[in-house]
């Protein structure tokens, strides 16, 4: 695992310190966080769908909408911000625990909670960074962090922090902005300088980061283990234009429609969908396949 | 894999879980409801079903509705035998559709519905008339007709029975609500309070509750619109069967009189249903006159000329203004002076000759039969009522950040003209219960203004369309002035050669819903009478703006006409 040194280092203390200021702001739909708010169902409908389709691939009698597929999984949400994700996912049935560096966000997300008394039963937040739940050798069976990854300031160790906070055969769910000129003049000129939609100052062009930076990252990365031989990538192969196979990774665009005021999942491979707001998911190889490879 | 065992399991747990957790909330003097319906009524109790149609929802929602009157009264309610109520709708069959998915169709009583086959409008000044055949119209299945009619209350007495199949969704009636107040937290929730003391504390608060919405004043919805200064006078008319060379009565009927439209819409072969705007002051003469001369001013105005009628109707006011109710015998001599002084052969439909002799209208019918509806002979007892016209649209159909949302005539009340009413309220309950069902498979918070925005998206511009179509309509019929009177005929008559037309027009209508009912989201079906349609209404708007314009020019050449005249007369004072 990861020296303890490294705790909290991918925090970004003046980036929590700007969330903490607008923290009282999460739950108002119609101001800072409205585009958030209206993420929100196009995220959780990826979420519901991805798991869905990889669950139908391993049981194919499996009904065919299951509405029920997220009941009684443990789901993390890393970055909950105000608790918009974590919410919902505790409707759905999903063990949900929030974690935040923001104390106040924390604290905004648990008061909100309590105002609706379906969630009490299966969502708690906790006010920590992701690695200090590395420690406590918890695990997840789906690891969610929605529009955190811009913010850290250690990607790789982000990343690998989500990796091994899951489960073997776990999801993991990423959501982000692409590091390109569009990505610039739709999410910092228009949605912060001219718009004012969002507050100056809450994106960094910089630190954005690419659907095919992921993929890289997950085609390399290998759980460390105990048996280096025996673990293979997250994703293992890549087709022609870097796309990976749809049982181990999937990027998806999500596409804000002006004229509708929302968000849409963009389909399958669209072209230019992925430039700005994307989604991105992995799934974490299983233990069989490592036993597979020593076998083999 | 890793989860397909212990997810069984704890799917048990957790459902009783939950259920003990909702008791003991409720013990506390609240209780917990994810969806609080206010209202009765038809949109009201169709949302009830549509809701707890689908097994998912109901699972995961708690639904109650709330109502003042006693809704026992309508799930037993046995008409007699041949005998209709006289608040009666016709149902599009995209309505019916709706209706059939959520399993709510086969409640509603089949003999007391009437298929409409075949619908004839006509201009009440000019006679120019437009003809809609279901089979003309490329309908799935013409022989259902382009709508149905039925009583509200045998829709209302259905959707009951087959709300008493559902015993998760809670009917509260004979129970008024006194207030509705918010949690004083911030984002706290609607607290719905009864007279009964329960106080519902309400995930999303549905507004079914009429014109004069108390949840849409809870929600501090503005709403504009306007008073038509029309009254609507309903009644159930009984006739003689149509002979069986004119076919069934199937035949909707509807005239453009200045006033205002008068329809004649069948409900059985003997019985059909009167909505008549008219003026307040006619309504109400007519309504303290004997039956027997309402019937014949219903028959007149299908066939009287329109100078014959302003005439008789000035006559009915007169009577009324002098404390004298208009005689049976007076009315018969007027409307036999204006037929025979319009050279109108006794032989002909469009004599009323026959109401006293009823056995004459047995045998071949004239050759003009199929252009007005059959000799309505009595009314039955009873029925005869009236109510205010009014145009009435929310601004907004969600409130902010209260959990409030409006369905039915609490969002929109419209003209009556187009029969669109109750199928807009029907077309909301559609689109809002698709919403709700997929906000509920998304983990989303129902009540949140983000998950209803597809509902006020979907549903505002089609029934703000709808609603001004007829109200443009109301409009360009109320004149009598001559270029617009020639301009609508003209439109009319063109209207009536263009099949595709007629056909876009009445699948805005609804008429052509079975396809429309399967759309998937938000994807608009029947855009092509969408267009046209608003084609229509730009014209109409246009029409009625180019005549606004032409009165305007006329004054202002008169004026100044008159003006010049004083001018010159005060001149030739001085001198």
């Amino acid at each position: 695992m990861f020296p303890t040194s490294l705790i909290r280092s991918t925090v970004n203390p003046a980036e929590i310190a700007h969330f903490s200021r607008l923290s009282a702001l999460w739950w108002d739909e119609h101001g800072e966080f409205s585009f958030l708010h209206k993420m929100n169902p196009v995220r959780m409908q990826f979420i519901r769908e991805k798991i869905l389709e990889i669950a139908r691939d391993e049981q194919p009698d499996l009904s065919g909408n299951n509405p029920d597929i997220l009941n009684g999984l443990d789901v993390l949400d890393v970055g909950c911000g105000g608790g918009l994700l974590s919410e919902s996912l505790a409707r759905l049935g999903a063990r949900t625990l929030g974690i935040d560096a923001s104390e106040s966000n924390v604290a905004i997300a648990r008061h909100h909670s309590t105002l609706d008394p379906r969630l009490s039963q299966n969502l708690s937040y906790r006010h920590t960074p992701a690695e200090s739940l590395l420690s406590e050798h918890k695990q997840f069976d789906v690891v969610c962090s929605m529009e955190v990854l811009e913010h850290v300031d250690n990607p790789a160790l982000f990343l690998s922090t989500c990796a091994e906070l899951l489960k073997p055969s776990g999801h993991l769910f990423l959501s982000t902005i692409s590091r390109t000129p569009l990505a610039y003049l739709l999410t910092i000129f228009l949605a912060e300088k001219v718009l004012g939609k969002v507050a100056d100052g809450t994106h960094t062009w910089s630190k954005y980061i690419k659907p095919s930076e992921l993929i890289e990252f997950f085609h390399k990365y290998r759980s460390p283990s105990q048996h280096p031989e025996a673990s293979r990538p997250w994703i293992t192969r890549l087709y022609g234009d870097g796309v990976p196979t749809r049982t181990e990774a999937e990027v998806r665009g999500l596409v804000f429609n002006p004229l509708q005021a929302g968000w849409m999942l963009a389909p399958r491979g669209a072209w230019g969908a992925t430039e700005c707001n994307y989604i991105f998911w992995a799934r974490k190889p299983a233990l069989e396949s490592a036993l597979d490879s020593i076998k083999s | 894999m890793l989860r397909s065992t212990s997810l069984l399991a704890t799917k048990a747990c957790r459902n009783t879980a939950r259920r003990v957790f909702v008791r003991k909330i409720s013990t506390s003097g609240q209780e917990q409801c994810d969806v609080v319906i206010v209202g009765g009524g038809p949109a009201g109790l169709a949302l009830a079903s549509a809701l707890g149609s689908k097994q998912h929802t109901l699972g995961n929602i708690k639904i109650a509705l709330v109502e003042a009157g006693d809704l026992s009264k309508v799930r037993k309610w046995t008409p007699e035998e041949g005998t209709f109520s006289n608040r009666v709708v016709s149902l599009t069959n995209e309505s019916q559709a709706f209706l059939d998915s959520i399993g709510s169709w086969q409640y509603v009583e089949q003999s007391r519905t009437a298929p409409i086959e075949e619908m004839q409008v006509w201009d009440g000044v000019s006679d120019a008339r437009i003809e809609f055949h279901s089979s003309e119209l490329g309908l799935e299945h013409p022989e259902q007709g382009m709508a149905r009619l039925t009583e509200v209350l045998n829709l209302q007495r259905g959707l009951l029975r087959h709300l008493q199949l559902i015993p998760e969704v809670q009917i509260i009636d004979q129970t008024k609500v006194t207030s509705i107040t918010a949690e004083s937290v911030d984002g706290g929730w609607p607290l719905v309070q009864l007279e009964n003391g329960r106080v519902l504390r309400s995930r999303l608060l549905v507004g079914a509750d009429g014109l004069n919405s108390p949840v849409r004043s809870f929600a501090k919805i503005p709403t504009y619109g306007w008073s038509y200064d029309r009254h609507a006078i309903v009644a159930t008319m009984v006739h003689p069967a149509k002979s069986p060379l004119l076919g069934p009565n199937t035949t909707a009927f509807q005239r453009f009189l200045p006033t205002g439209p008068i329809a004649f819409l069948p409900l059985s072969p003997t019985v059909s249903s009167l909505v008549w705007s008219t003026t307040p002051e006619l309504a109400a003469a007519l309504k303290q006159t004997a039956p027997s001369v309402l019937a014949r001013m219903i028959n007149a105005a299908f066939r009287l000329p329109e100078n014959s009628l302003t005439y008789i109707h000035s006559q009915i006011l007169q009577a009324h203004q002098a404390g004298m109710p208009i005689q049976d015998a007076e009315i018969k001599g007027l409307i036999q002076w204006r037929e025979s002084s319009c050279a109108i052969k006794e032989n002909s439909a469009y004599s009323t000759a026959a109401f006293d002799t009823p056995e004459k209208l047995a045998g071949v019918p004239p050759d003009d039969a199929v252009l007005v509806p059959p000799m309505v002979t009595s009314i039955q007892p009873g029925t005869i009522a009236s109510f205010p016209l009014r145009y009435n649209h929310a601004e907004t159909y969600t409130g902010l950040n209260n959990r409030a949302v409006l369905v039915g005539d609490a969002a929109h009340t419209i003209h009556p003209l187009a029969g669109q009413g109750l199928n807009l309220g029907l077309g909301d309950v559609e689109c809002l219960s698709r919403v709700i069902h997929n906000a509920v498979l998304r983990g989303g918070d129902i009540g949140s203004y983000t998950s209803l925005l597809p509902y006020s998206q979907e549903r505002y511009l089609e029934n703000h369309k709808i609603m001004s179509i007829c109200d443009k309509l109301h409009k360009l019929y109320s004149t009598t002035f001559g270029p617009v009177v020639q301009l609508r005929t003209m439109g009319l008559e063109m209207l009536n050669e263009f099949d595709s037309i007629k056909a876009a027009l009445m699948s805005i209508a609804g008429s052509s819903a079975p396809t429309r009912i399967r759309r998937e989201g938000g994807s608009f079906h029947g855009e092509f009478g969408a267009t046209a349609l608003s084609l229509a209404a730009t014209g109409f708007e246009g029409v009625t703006a180019a005549a606004a314009t032409v009165q305007a020019l006329t004054n202002l050449v008169r004026d100044r006409a008159k003006a010049q005249f004083d001018e010159r007369g005060k001149g030739g004072n001085t001198l």
